[in-house]
């Protein structure tokens, strides 16, 4: 799995623990990553995922319907899950201050619940790192 | 002309540079049926 996910675009380094079921991945420098991408990849290698976090910098924005996104890069945008955290964020967006967070992505359905595909990424921010 | 080309640069950068600041870091899967 470790090969498979090093080869997948925009990936630098890929690292999987067997100790603890962790796989983490960094992306190549200009940190262009499609982590809904990496979530098929980790599926086609035969595993399951149960979560994914995602640790990024980028600006918050609002949405046209006042929901407020992070904009990593130019084309990559994460709806974000309303929360406490994000309502403490929600004054900078449309500002120039760059934050970095550390959200969850994706989390398994419980149950027989089946997981939703299609549906973009959102993040649930767990933590504020960095506010600048 | 030095000045000028410094100005288109720096007006450059200027314009670029959040972009490329922002950047997603790092990505962290917990995963099951590993073996």
């Amino acid at each position: 799995m470790q090969e498979h996910l090093g080869r997948q675009d925009g990936v630098a380094k890929a690292e999987v623990s067997l100790i603890d079921g962790k796989v983490t991945v960094w992306p190549k420098e200009d940190g262009r990553l499609d982590p809904a991408h990496l979530l098929k990849a980790v599926y086609d290698s035969g595993v399951t995922v149960a979560e994914m976090t995602m640790t990024a910098r980028g600006h918050l924005e609002k949405g046209p319907d006042g929901a407020v996104l992070l904009r990593v890069t130019n084309n990559e945008i994460f709806p974000i899950v309303p929360n406490q955290l994000s309502r403490d964020l929600e004054s900078l967006a449309g500002s120039s201050k760059e934050v970095t967070v550390r959200g969850r992505l994706y989390k398994k359905p419980s149950g027989k619940q089946k997981a939703r595909s299609g549906e973009p990424l959102r993040l649930e921010i767990l933590e504020v790192l960095k506010k600048e | 002309m030095r000045a000028k080309h410094l100005l288109v640069l720096l007006l450059l950068g200027w314009t670029f540079a959040p972009a490329a600041w922002a950047q997603i870091e790092r990505v962290e899967m917990r995963v099951e049926g590993m073996t």
